[in-house]
């Protein structure tokens, strides 16, 4: 009675199973558990790109002699009042690597065919990591975000997927590293790697191997960014609109400001006005 | 290996001890049991265009700003759409689904993704209450939860209710009007067609001190049919191309050597008072 009890109950939960597996496409179990809001760890202040160093020449990027001098022309620029090379004074997107800083929190979203990385600054932008083992398209669109190709490995041999590796092309430009306007190279051929993987000792904590290879670099840049969970139970994610109330107006080449009520300025000591030509004369 | 069972209640305390191990390794090994939704994935787009249907029930007051706004838009203006500043459409115009929606359901959440000026949502389905301090936000804050509408043990609808909205709004670029107030209450129905499972009804009802009645209307999606294959999702970035320049009050274009432009005859030039004046030549 005993035997056939549990074969019974045997037959049972092995049906119980079966039903479970062929009912969930997904199992989540196999990734790590990213969930919840993810603030970057960085000093306080203006970000930088390696956030271990101080920002401008204190990171120490191994910039070629060439895109010294871009980046120096970026500084004496924004010494002057310009917005130098960062994109973000005019609502474009920082792009890829920089939008890797989180200057806002971020949002990992697992499926087993696509990671997405949410992160709502200056450009609404969701990463699409892909992973269900496609290769790169053969005409593609640039885009800020690039096009990104990536595979969960298990480092550690447990039968769980604890490392996102992902592969980031066909970035767009202009794109700088951090606010002070720190380059990548115009040809726009950057290649973006990513570790992305739990700390082992603090669950809370998030790591991001970072590494370009970019030609305005003498070699790869290699900088480990960091995040922690946000505590609470509900976080807040804001809207971020860079439009609402940017200060920032571009007119041709030109940059201005606006002032609080209302009127254009020129945000450069001399700089000359826009070209009103096509409007009628003024009595 | 054989097991020997000496008495029935071994053996069936065993047998329950092993179903009960069962269901939890099951449980905690699928946190998301996706069959449990509907298949919404894919690339979802708008149909019958992004105008909502007229007259729209407006109060008397609001039907004024409305018509003023048309009267603005006729002259060259652009009324009182906000998206020419890149600003969001915001709830509910967003749901007339501008550009591609990819649709991703988590237990938690249902993330409504769009490419277009902000247009994206989070839809909290994890059972929280609104919050009692709500920053207001042109998607706002939305709440749904899941429905098994005709018992089949899958969830077939989910039912949305939005609060805590921004302005300002308008329902198309026609710039029907929302209360400036923002206290709009945007409830939604999003089920797939029971006969067409390619195609998404959003039925909306706006409830809005600028209307005299709840406004129910519905949105309709189509699944692309090539959301099998790898897809390309455009990067829509606003501010990129925008030949719209908002100087004070004032809406100017650039033209295509970028020069600033009016946008309505007779339009004056912005003010430059802060820039240095060019010197006066003396006449001989």
């Amino acid at each position: 009675m005993g035997k056939k009890m549990l074969a019974a109950a045997m037959g049972l939960a092995a049906a119980l199973g079966l039903t479970t597996v062929s009912a969930s496409a997904f199992d989540d179990a196999l990734y790590p558990d990213l969930k919840g809001q993810w603030r970057r760890i960085s000093p306080p202040g203006q970000p930088a790109f390696d956030p271990s160093k101080p920002r401008g020449w204190a990171q120490e990027a191994p910039l070629t002699e060439e895109y010294k001098k871009v980046f120096e022309e970026n500084l004496r620029d924004l010494a002057a009042g310009g917005e130098g090379l960062w994109p973000g004074y005019s609502c474009r997107p920082p792009g890829m690597p920089p939008m890797m800083t989180a200057y806002e929190p971020m949002e990992f979203v697992i499926l087993p065919k696509v990671t997405f990385i949410m992160i709502d600054h200056i450009h609404e932008s969701h990463r699409r990591i892909h992973t269900d083992g496609r290769d790169w398209p053969k005409e593609i669109e640039p885009a800020y975000a690039g096009y990104t190709i990536g595979r969960w490995v298990d480092t550690d041999g447990d039968g769980k997927l604890d490392t996102l590796e992902a592969e980031t092309r066909h970035i767009k430009g202009r794109r700088a590293y951090d606010a002070t306007g720190l380059p990548l190279h115009s040809d726009n051929k950057t290649v973006v790697k990513e570790r992305i993987y739990l700390d082992k000792a603090n669950r809370n904590i998030l790591r991001n191997e970072v590494t370009v290879i970019d030609n305005a670099l003498t070699r790869p840049w290699i900088v480990t960014k960091s995040y922690s969970r946000a505590p609470e139970q509900y976080p807040f994610w804001r809207e971020y609109l860079c439009s609402e109330n940017n200060n920032h107006v571009a007119i041709g080449k030109e940059s201005y400001f606006l002032s609080a009520d209302g009127f254009l300025m020129p945000a450069k000591k001399g700089q000359q006005p826009p070209d009103l030509r096509h409007f009628e004369p003024q009595r | 290996m054989t097991l020997r069972l000496r008495r029935p209640a071994q053996a069936i305390g065993l047998s329950l001890a092993l179903l009960a191990a069962t269901l939890v390794a099951t449980t905690t090994a699928r946190a998301h049991d996706e069959a449990k939704y509907p298949d919404w994935s894919g690339v979802w787009r708008g149909t019958g265009g992004n105008k909502w249907p007229t007259p729209a029930p407006l109060t008397a007051e609001y039907q004024k700003i409305f018509e003023a706004n048309l009267r603005d838009q006729e002259a060259g203006g652009h009324g009182d759409t906000p998206t020419v500043n890149c600003l969001p459409p915001g709830m509910p115009r967003q749901m007339n689904v501008y550009e591609p929606l990819q649709i991703v359901i988590t237990p938690e959440m249902v993330h409504m993704l769009m490419e277009h000026v902000h247009d994206s949502r989070r839809i909290y389905t994890d059972g929280r209450p609104f919050p009692k301090d709500m920053e207001p936000m042109f998607a706002g804050y939305s709440i749904g939860k899941w429905e098994d509408t005709d018992g089949d043990g899958r969830f077939d609808t989910l039912v949305v209710e939005t609060r805590g909205l921004k302005g300002p709004r308008t329902y198309d670029s026609t710039g029907i009007p929302m209360h400036k107030n923002n206290q709009t209450v945007v409830k939604e129905r999003i089920t797939l067609d029971k006969t067409k499972p390619d195609l998404m009804h959003n039925e909306i009802t706006t409830i809005d001190d600028a209307l005299t009645k709840p406004w129910t209307i519905t949105k309709t999606y189509r699944r692309d049919a090539k959301s099998k294959e790898p897809y390309w999702w455009r990067e829509a970035v606003c501010a990129e191309n925008n030949p719209h320049i908002t100087i004070g009050d004032e809406v100017y274009m650039l033209s295509a050597d970028g020069q600033l432009m009016p946008t309505r005859k007779d339009q004056p030039p912005p003010k430059l008072d802060y820039f240095q004046q060019p010197k006066q030549h003396s006449q001989r």
